[in-house]
């Protein structure tokens, strides 16, 4: 009985394999004699343009990924697949991206733009981008995005994550030399002396993009937190008062830095972001530096450092407070694919695709509607832009553009122009912005 | 022996391990190197069919860059016979192609473009060297539309005279049509590298991987964990000079062919990798093909391995089977062997006996016939020693019948004559001969018969009798004197309605056996003792002949046995019922519906109710006297028989008799059921109508009674019998060959008052009957084996002759050939009847007087 069984397996078994090895060479017969197949290649496509990060073998990029998944999620829904154009300086002498984002939206290079804050108050108030205001989505993004993209009553540009800039502290440092975090300016210059006087030869790591984030914070405290915004910005915009006024204690505040040897600002003047104040941030011989949220949750900037990280808001005299340039995407008014672009926008800025990027990169949301956790690091920037405690560093409704302009007159102050001199440039932009 | 077996099991098994695994070995081997040698060579023909792509590519974009220096050339050319060169340079629309035309005139160092600004060559860098078609190239750059971009220079010569320099800017997007949508299907990367700058120009759409956009060489370097600084100096060397490389480097942890490819002369480059199993797609499907022929050929392997060792496994178990078989059959022959051998001895032991058996009694004989010899004269001398001699011989005879059972028997020669019979005739007879012998020893013979449900069965009632008598002969012998023997007949459960089950025991508590003999006690030639050394003579093989009888029957037989305390036989028997009681119609026809028996032996009483049942008499049971008469006094005409057993508590002879008398009818019998004996009763058996029945109760023996009482037939019978049996005045032709029993038959018809005549063989017999007058002979006594002609033979032959006393003549066997069917071929020759030799004259006058008409 037993033998009988195992004859009948070892039957079953052969049989079984005998079918598996005909059926696996088995060829597919083909009605054509014709070998290739004719098919069109139909695939619609859409141009995207955004930075390119220099990336290291095999380390994960969160923001990327984050990204990925929702332009996948259009792809899939749409059938349309969206191509990638990237540009990164390879130096400070090179163009910058936002240079060759104005130009590639000029002449119509591409269909969707990742634009920075001083981009999109460019191109939107020279018609470059189409009004997205008509998406579905954005009856749920919340005020301060509108509010900062918005050029001449439209809509420009919708970001995936408010961008909130703070202050990347090594809070062991900090706690080695019994420091309180610093609230105030002059918090925070002391924090540097005692660093300094510690050996700690450059106590705050900058590059020759953030700096500026110390000048909104001062500038703007109080425009934003003060109560009267609106009132204040239109006397700027009228000419009634002086972005000047505003920037002054900031730029002195940074000139001071300088003279007292907490910035090294021959460095930071050609560092790109993260790229050259990083490794030193990382390997703890810099207790300071500026970055932006997500950069907390991602391993190719300061998402798994060997020390307790803790990201708080630039010193003001109103205390600690985020800095947050709007950035967004924006569709070309002339792009080629311009209605397919639309469609990927509103998919990936749908509340669906927010709440995945949101989830992936444990980032504010623009949405109202979608709400993540985030790490403990960031919980103190966390606390003040729930608090609505914060600064714009862009604000398109600012007739001088504000993130790029001072961006470029910090760099003047780096390179050893002085604070009068940097006050007169933006009084020759507001000048410029009043037709003078 | 074992161990010796199992090493060299070990012994074969261990050097067939190290054969599979060799031929496992060298079958890996040669598998890893073909599959080697395929992937070399599929390697080999990627690197050539990437090559080839790659030239292919070079190629084409060669062909695009000659075609805008042509293009330039011509527009040159034009623009020399154009008047206002300027306007037109101003006018020229852009195109996918050429993204901006400016043009210097000769002698100044800036020109107009078609954008509207000012053009200066400072903005381009043509120190690189390269050129297209001798125009020269400048290196790439970002244009004005933010994409990288490249120009060359063209002279534009009027009369002879270089007039003016004509720039066009290309865009390298506009190469990217003519680059494959999707390299080795979107799984190679590839780029275009500006060689001086080291930037990377130009990534194709389709490209896929997002995350890899790299901004130069070291970028694409340190993104792909390309850091080997040799690896680098080469490639760096490669292009210094406008070679192409093609190098072997892991991406992203997968092995992939990495490739720097000279286009225009090394100013620009095509870079990128290709995963190898991308490009060997088909050697990886090859190599898992052979993997799968492997796999299907090591599990053929396998199963060829398992057939083989289950096809020895059968094979051993076969030969084992057939050693087990051969040591069997060794073992059964030496078994025979030792049984001959133990047959033999027996048979010499028992030739042995028998020769000191028959000799003994042949010695009395001799020795008797001596005395007689001498004391002839002295007539109570003679009658003593005829008696001995008459005794040896029929202890002589004996032993020849059971030497002769025994080997007739075994050469299954026995024929069962199935007949009907009833136990109540076997009881009888074994009575008849057993109680004499046990009277003879002072022992008690007691008889049972209990739960017998039908006393007519049918069976060989002669073997039965055989199979008893032998066993109770024995209990005899075996038993001393005043001992017990136990004759019990019990009816046992029915297996079959059709059938009686009845078990026959026979117990005595004499001398008994030893266990060791009662292992051989049914072995022929074998007894208790050596008879030597016994008293008891025997021929040792009666209790053989019993169980072969037995056998023959189909039943059983047991013993159990003690030394000194007795012995017990138990023989179960089954015997068909009869399906019709002829006796049936003899109980209507007599009247008898009602017995009333009286025995305080209730199962004595059922057994009588049971045999009864079938008779359709009904009997009434009474323990004692006193109920019977009760029972008598309610209705006591009622019935025509009284059973009453001798046993009773308050029985008082014949004053019970007539009590009952009184009470029933006056035909109406009484039968005293008896053991032995009318002691105390013979006054009332004076009383008219009333016997007795011995025990134990039969209805063929009530029936019996009851006929001789009615009639009192017996003793007329017994006169006639006796009347009949006489042979005097009787004259008979006997055919004998032997002389001697010629005379003793001569002599014993002489005593009786016959007369005989002798003849030699058969052929004389006929003879001397066809010439005898009719009525000459009373009967014919015919030996079978004669000379001449045989008995048989000359039945037939007296049978056949034409006389009318030939077929009446009675003619009776008077044979040694004493076998059943000896009678039967006598039967069948045409004789009466058949006795058997020796004769015994009071059965010859039995059978005489039944076949022959006495003459009147």
């Amino acid at each position: 009985m037993k033998r009988g069984s195992m004859k009948k397996w070892a039957a079953v078994c052969l049989a079984g394999i005998t079918i598996l090895v005909l059926a696996a060479c088995g060829g597919e017969e083909t009605g054509s004699r014709n070998l290739l197949n004719n098919e069109e290649d139909n695939e619609k496509t859409v141009n995207l343009f955004g930075p390119m990060e220099k990336t290291n073998p095999d380390a994960v990029n969160v923001a990327r990924s984050a990204f990925d998944l929702t332009i996948a999620m259009a792809e899939e829904e749409l059938g349309l697949r969206v191509e990638y154009n990237t540009y990164t300086a390879e130096n400070y002498e090179e163009k910058t991206y936002d240079d060759v984002t104005l130009d590639r939206a000029r002449n119509d290079m591409d269909d969707i733009y990742l634009l920075n804050p001083d981009t999109i108050e460019a191109l939107g108030s020279e018609g470059e981008l189409m009004d997205l205001s008509g998406l579905s989505c954005v009856e749920n993004l919340r005020d301060v995005v509108k509010t900062a993209n918005t050029v001449d009553g439209k809509l420009v540009a919708i970001p995936q994550e408010i961008v909130v800039y703070g202050l990347f502290i090594n809070k062991d440092m900090f706690d080695q030399y019994n420091l309180a975090l610093p609230e105030t300016p002059e918090d925070f210059l002391e924090c540097c002396r005692v660093f300094k006087e510690n050996g700690i030869e450059t106590p705050v790591g900058a590059n020759r993009w953030w700096l500026e984030l110390f000048v909104f914070a001062q500038a703007y405290a109080d425009l934003y937190n003060g109560g009267n915004t609106e009132a204040e910005i239109e006397a700027l915009n009228r000419g009634e008062s002086r972005y000047s006024d505003y920037m002054r204690p900031g730029f002195e505040f940074l000139q001071e830095m300088i003279d007292c040897g907490y910035i090294d600002a021959k460095a930071a003047y050609t560092y790109e972001a993260i790229e050259g104040e990083g490794p030193d941030f990382l390997a703890q011989k810099t207790p300071i530096v500026m970055a932006y949220w997500g950069a907390a949750n991602t391993e190719t900037a300061y998402g798994n450092p060997d020390f307790e990280l803790l990201v708080i808001g630039l010193p003001s005299s109103r205390g600690s407070m985020p800095v947050i340039p709007t950035t967004g995407y924006g569709v070309g008014a002339n792009a080629k694919h311009q209605q397919d672009a639309v469609d990927v926008l509103e998919i990936i800025l749908s509340d669906e695709a927010l709440q995945l990027y949101a989830e992936n990169n444990k980032v504010i949301s623009p949405s109202k509607n979608v709400e993540v956790d985030c790490i403990p690091a960031l919980e103190p920037l966390k606390d003040k832009v729930e608090e609505n405690v914060y600064v714009l560093g862009s604000n398109a409704g600012m007739k001088v553009e504000q993130w790029g302009n001072t961006c470029l007159i910090v760099r003047k102050l780096l390179n050893g122009a002085t604070v009068d001199e940097c006050m007169a440039e933006f009084d020759r932009l507001q000048d410029e912005s009043l037709g003078k | 022996m074992g161990e010796k077996r199992n090493r060299s099991k070990e012994d074969r098994g261990i050097p067939l391990l190290f054969s599979i695994i060799l031929v496992f070995c060298i079958l890996g081997a040669v598998v890893f190197s073909v599959a080697q040698k395929i992937s070399r060579e599929m390697a080999s023909s990627a690197i050539q069919n990437l090559s080839e792509s790659l030239d292919l590519m070079k190629g084409t974009i060669e062909a695009v860059l000659i075609k805008e220096a042509e293009f330039q050339k011509l527009m040159a050319q034009e623009i020399a016979t154009i008047k206002d060169p300027e306007e037109f340079i101003r006018s020229y629309e852009k195109n996918q192609t050429m993204v901006k035309i400016s043009m210097i005139p000769a002698g100044e160092t800036v020109g107009v473009s078609n954008t509207g600004e000012s053009f200066s060559e400072e903005e381009l860098d043509f120190s690189s060297g390269g050129s297209v078609e001798g125009l020269p190239v400048s290196q790439s750059y970002l244009n004005y539309m933010g994409t990288w971009a490249y120009s060359m220079k063209c002279p534009i010569i009027k009369n002879g005279q270089e007039i003016a320099t004509l720039y066009v800017e290309y865009i390298y997007d506009s190469l990217d049509e003519s680059l494959p949508n999707g390299f080795y299907n979107g799984r190679a990367m590839l780029y275009i590298m500006d060689a001086k700058s080291e930037r990377l120009v130009l990534k194709p759409k389709g490209m896929g991987q997002r995350d890899a956009g790299h901004l130069n060489l070291q970028d694409f370097y340190r993104a792909n964990n390309i850091m080997e600084e040799d690896l680098q100096a080469e490639v760096a060397e490669c292009v210094k000079n406008g070679k192409n490389i093609l190098f072997y480097h892991d991406i992203r942890k997968k092995d992939a062919l990495n490739y720097m490819w000279a286009v225009n002369d090394g100013t620009i480059y095509l870079i990128g990798y290709v995963p190898i199993e991308a490009i060997q797609q088909e050697g990886k499907t090859v190599n898992q093909n052979i993997l799968i022929v492997v796999g299907v050929m090591l599990i053929a392997f396998f199963l060829c391995c398992m057939l083989y060792y289950f096809n020895q496994r059968q094979q051993g178990r076969i030969r084992r089977e057939r050693e087990a078989e051969r040591e069997i059959h060794n073992r059964q022959l030496a078994e025979a062997l030792h049984a001959a051998q133990m047959a033999s001895n027996s048979k010499t032991m028992f030739l042995s006996n028998m020769s000191h058996d028959i000799r003994t009694p042949m010695n009395a004989v001799l020795g008797f016939t001596a005395l007689l010899a001498r004391d002839a004269e002295n007539p109570d001398k003679v009658r003593e020693y005829t008696k001995k001699i008459t005794a040896s011989g029929q202890h002589l005879l004996s032993l020849i019948n059971d030497i002769l059972d025994v080997s007739k028997i075994e050469s299954g020669k026995v024929v069962l004559t199935v007949e009907e019979f009833t136990l109540n005739d076997l009881v009888s007879s074994v009575d008849a001969i057993i109680r004499p012998m046990a009277g003879a020893k002072n022992q008690e013979f007691h008889v049972e018969v209990t739960g017998i449900k039908h006393e007519y069965l049918v069976g060989d009632e002669t073997r039965l009798n055989q199979i008893v008598i032998n066993l109770l002969s024995n209990a005899v012998k075996y038993t001393q004197e005043g001992g017990n023997i136990w004759f019990r007949i019990i009816g046992l459960k029915q297996r079959s309605s059709q059938f009686e089950h009845i078990r026959i025991e026979v117990e005595d508590d004499g001398y008994g056996m030893t266990p060791e003999y009662l292992t051989t006690i049914f072995d022929a030639f074998t007894r208790a003792e050596n008879s030597t050394t016994n008293k008891v003579q025997g021929t040792g093989l009666g209790m053989a002949i019993t169980k072969n009888i037995v056998e023959l029957m189909g039943g059983t037989i047991d013993v159990s046995s003690e030394i000194n305390k007795g012995s017990i036989f138990k023989v179960e028997l089954e015997f068909r019922i009869p399906e019709s009681l002829a006796d049936k119609s003899f109980w209507e026809k007599s009247g008898i519906s009602r017995i009333l028996a009286v025995n305080g032996n209730a199962g004595a009483c059922q057994g009588i109710q049971e045999l009864m049942k079938d008779m359709n008499v009904e009997v009434d049971v009474a323990p004692n006297v006193e109920e019977a008469m009760e029972a008598l006094l309610r209705g006591g005409s009622d019935y025509q028989v009284v059973l009453l057993d001798r046993n009773v508590p308050d029985l008082d002879g014949a004053g019970t008799v007539k009590k009952m008398r009184e009470e029933l009818p006056e035909e109406a019998l009484i039968l005293f059921l008896t053991d032995h004996g009318t002691e105390g009763i013979e006054e009332a058996l004076r009383i008219k109508n009333t016997g007795i029945l011995h025990k134990p109760f039969f209805v063929s023996a009530l029936k019996e009674s009851i006929l001789e009482m009615r009639s009192d037939l017996a003793k007329r019978d017994e006169l006639e019998e006796e009347e009949s049996s006489s042979l005097e005045g009787m004259h008979f032709l006997a055919a004998e060959d032997n002389e001697i029993n010629a005379e003793i038959l001569e002599e014993f018809l002489t005593i009786e008052g016959a007369g005989c005549e002798i003849v030699e063989n058969g052929q004389l017999a006929v003879e001397r009957f066809r010439n005898a007058a009719e009525g000459e002979f009373d009967a014919i006594l015919m030996d079978v084996q004669m000379p001449v002609m045989n008995g048989y033979e000359a039945t037939k032959a007296i049978r056949a002759l034409e006389r009318k006393d030939a077929a009446e003549i009675p003619i009776i066997a008077m044979t040694a050939n004493a076998f059943a069917e000896d009678e039967k071929a006598a039967l069948e020759a045409g004789m009466n009847v058949h006795l058997a030799k020796p004769i015994d004259v009071e059965l010859l006058k039995k059978v005489v007087s039944k076949y022959v008409k006495r003459r009147e």
